[in-house]
């Protein structure tokens, strides 16, 4: 066989896609071997295009057996060795090494970051046998057909190793932190109880978990502080408008009632007319981190969603490489290009189109920087497939954007009116936007809010319509929700772009956390409590930090790998000694934790019949069906029971139902979608479904 | 010792977290008492009522007041 030059990728989608660009007629030859895919193209000389699959060799264990610790004895192993679930990437590894035996040149178009850079060598190293020194590196932040050819006749001569140490060490001391931790908190509430549940923390969940102890802790510590404040009407010409009084707290109640008694059916001259013009900037680039706040703002979807859409729509070339922490454009990317190519699309020709009168386009840009990537832009290119509505809707985001960084400032008025009444003030305003600017590009995700008012002259009199006093509390912070924990891990430097949602997710898999609005359960308060008495360092964000800055010290080359791990183990070694002598006591707590939230997570709700028990999810011992109990059965005084679905798993809802106010569940069957359960047989909901059921059965009698 | 409001350990009446949770009722009633002129009595009424109280501090007040009972 013809010698070839083996590209390799990080993603089978990324392989074709560099595949076509680069092969002469776009049409490259697909094999598969083993299932795993691979292309055959042909540009000056062979290429063959194979991609791993994510990471295909990970940190492992050098020795025998998992119930001990600590461990500090390590290599990287292909994953298949480490996980049960990764059984695939032995054949991909294989592949792989079958095709490096005929390649005469190794070229890495993994993505250009510390997973990317990891990742290929990796591969060049491991299943290429040494090939990491005679690779050359493609650099490119799209999957457009212009770049990766433009990256291809230009490679990098050879891989990037600040990137690939800084990557390796991180995996590394991770291990090392998230293997000794966890096995010492797991096997804890192991000797304790006998029973076995996965426990975990790490350098990274860890101090992300005390961030929302913390604040859990202040939410339910919190006591309301009163205020009071004074709501007024007033009405010109037939219209009510809402008035504000000067002060905007007041901080006894007695203060509060004195002012509605002065004002009450009182009328007042307006003494002063304050108009302002306000200039609001066009928003900045969007970095990943931006762009997943946004997501979450205008339609809920997750961090780890987010994510995930915008790294298809980056494999389907449509927008340029997610995982920045850049808010830069530079004006390589070809600013005009892109909006021709976007102004092929109905939706945007117009203001695409506007753009392009402009002699000379000027990014708006934020303050950070990415070496690897700019920051987040549509590449031009149109769908070739249909997108989804998650898609379509991530795709229009980075698409308006991009288009809003290059408007005008918009300009708002605002108005103030000052009315006095019996000496006391109320203030009428309004808003309005004289100049939209850079809002007409990103309209549908613009939040303004006009007010407009009558016009009004100075000495006027208006009479106030309605004059109150009401009570209010100051409120406790709010619940970290996954993406403002993001942002503050973001500010915190705690992980990276590429893991903070996973850690995240991990939170909720561990049953540390739940909810949207992130509760923290019993388990996760022990979990740090634990954490806080015997190993401080791993829940320190200053601890997390360092090392952080240390690892990209790596990058740069002025700290060294060694020394870090070095660091790492001996820091390691007193909070491990510590664990374990305490194992007994924390054993203890820790399987309580998990006693009563594998308890918790099984409770339904009141009994509706003793009114002193709780319903659980209970299992038979004789049949061995699951049904709905009283708690008070055990003591023989309550014998309510229920029955439930078989199939698929059920799950209390903590709602009560709409129909009779009774606790339900949500099931969730294979192939079905999931239903919500009120297992009241007299409940009126049911009830009317009966009696629908029975109308339409009469009704195709009545056909018939 | 058990915690007066939960089972946790505790050094004194309450467990770590039901402590920082009293220190606040406490800490908090001289500012209720100058704002609406209420008695510690009332004011503990007031905040197990209030959506915006914590749980923890709800359980330190009804506490507080099934003492006084």
């Amino acid at each position: 066989m013809e010698k070839y030059t083996l590209i390799i990728t990080e993603k089978p989608s990324a392989a074709q896609r560099i595949a076509q660009a680069l092969d002469q007629k776009g049409k490259p030859t697909k094999v598969e071997e083993k299932n795993v895919p691979y292309f055959l193209a042909k540009r000056d000389k062979p290429l063959v295009v194979v991609s791993a699959l994510g990471h295909l060799y990970t940190v492992v264990h050098v020795g025998k057996g998992r119930n001990y610790y600590p461990v500090f004895n390590f290599k990287w192993a292909p994953r298949y060795l480490a996980e049960k679930s990764a059984g695939q990437s032995r054949l991909w590894i294989e592949v792989v090494s079958k095709l490096a035996d005929n390649a005469e040149e190794f070229i890495d178009a993994c993505d250009y970051d510390i997973e990317g850079s990891l990742i290929g060598y990796c591969l060049l190293r491991y299943a290429c046998e040494n090939k990491q020194d005679v690779a050359k590196r493609m650099r490119f932040s799209t999957l457009t057909k212009k770049e990766l050819e433009k990256a291809y006749s230009e490679p990098l001569p050879k891989l990037d190793f600040g990137l690939i140490e800084a990557g390796r060490t991180r995996h590394e001391v991770d291990w090392l932190y998230g293997i000794n931790i966890s096995r010492a908190l797991t096997l804890a509430a192991k000797r304790w109880s006998g029973k076995y549940a996965t426990l975990s923390s790490g350098r990274v969940q860890g101090p992300t978990l005390k961030f929302l102890v913390d604040r859990e802790k202040s939410i339910r510590s919190f006591v309301p502080t009163p205020y009071w404040s004074i709501g007024a009407t007033v009405d010109i010409e037939g219209t009510t408008y809402e008035a504000e009084y000067e002060k905007t707290t007041l901080k006894r109640r007695a203060d509060a009632e004195a002012v509605v008694k002065t004002c009450k059916g009182k009328a007042g001259k307006i003494e002063t007319i304050e108009k302002n013009r306000t200039q609001q900037k066009p928003p900045i680039p969007f970095d990943l981190g931006a762009l997943q706040t946004e997501a979450y703002s205008l339609f809920r979807y997750t961090p780890r969603k987010t994510s995930s859409i915008a790294e298809r729509l980056y494999l389907g070339a449509l927008i340029s490489y997610p995982r920045t922490s850049s808010q830069k454009l530079p004006s390589v990317i070809d600013y005009k290009a892109i909006l021709k190519g976007l102004s092929k699309e109905r939706a945007y020709k117009r203001l695409a189109s506007e753009l392009l009168k402009v002699d000379e386009l000027k990014p708006r840009e934020g303050a950070k920087e990415d070496p690897a990537h700019p920051a987040v832009y549509p590449t031009g290119n149109l769908p070739e497939r249909s997108l989804s509505n998650p898609e379509k809707r991530i795709w229009d985001l980075v698409a308006r954007r991009f288009m809003a960084v290059f408007g005008e400032p918009a300009v708002k008025q605002s108005i103030k009116a000052t009315l006095n009444v019996n000496e006391h003030r109320f203030h009428l305003r309004g808003r309005r936007v004289l100049k939209e600017g850079w809002m007409e590009f990103y309209k549908p995700y613009v939040r303004t809010e006009e007010v407009l008012l009558p016009p009004l002259k100075e000495g006027e009199i208006i009479q106030l319509k309605k004059v109150l006093c009401e009570d209010k509390f100051t409120k406790p912070l709010p619940r970290y929700n996954p993406s403002s924990l993001l942002r503050k891990m973001e500010e915190d430097g705690i992980g990276t772009k590429a893991t903070r949602a996973d850690t995240i997710e991990t939170l909720y898999n561990r049953k540390y956390i739940a909810e949207e609005r992130m509760v923290v359960t019993d388990l996760g308060f022990d979990i740090i409590d634990v954490l806080h008495r015997y190993c401080p360092g791993v829940i320190s964000v200053e601890l997390t930090r360092e090392l952080e800055e240390k690892m990209e010290r790596i990058q740069t080359g002025s700290e060294e790998r060694e020394k870090v791990l070095f660091e790492a183990v001996e820091g390691l070694k007193p909070m491990l000694e510590e664990l374990k002598q305490s194992e007994a006591v924390i054993g203890e707590v820790l399987s309580n934790a998990i006693k009563r939230s594998r308890i918790h997570e099984r409770l339904v709700g009141e009994c509706p019949t003793c009114h002193t028990g709780k319903l659980m999810v209970l299992y038979s011992r004789k049949t061995r069906k699951r049904f709905i109990g009283c708690t008070n059965y055990f003591k023989h005084l309550c014998q309510t029971s229920f029955p439930l679905p078989q199939r698929g798993t059920v799950k209390p809802l903590h709602k009560p139902c709409k129909g009779c106010g009774w606790p339900t569940l949500i099931v969730k069957t294979k192939g079905r979608r999931p239903w919500t359960l009120c297992f009241n047989e007299d409940c009126p909901k049911k009830e009317e479904r009966r009696k629908r059921l029975e109308m339409q059965m009469l009704q195709q009698r009545g056909k018939k | 010792m058990r915690c007066k409001c939960c089972s946790r350990e505790a050094r004194n009446e309450y467990c770590e977290l039901h402590k920082k949770a009293y220190a606040s009722v406490v800490q908090k009633f001289e500012i209720w008492k100058h704002a609406a002129d209420v008695s510690w009595e009332q004011y503990l009424n007031e905040i197990v009522k209030n959506p915006f109280t914590g749980a923890w501090a709800k359980e330190v007040a009804e506490r507080l007041l099934k003492d006084k009972e």
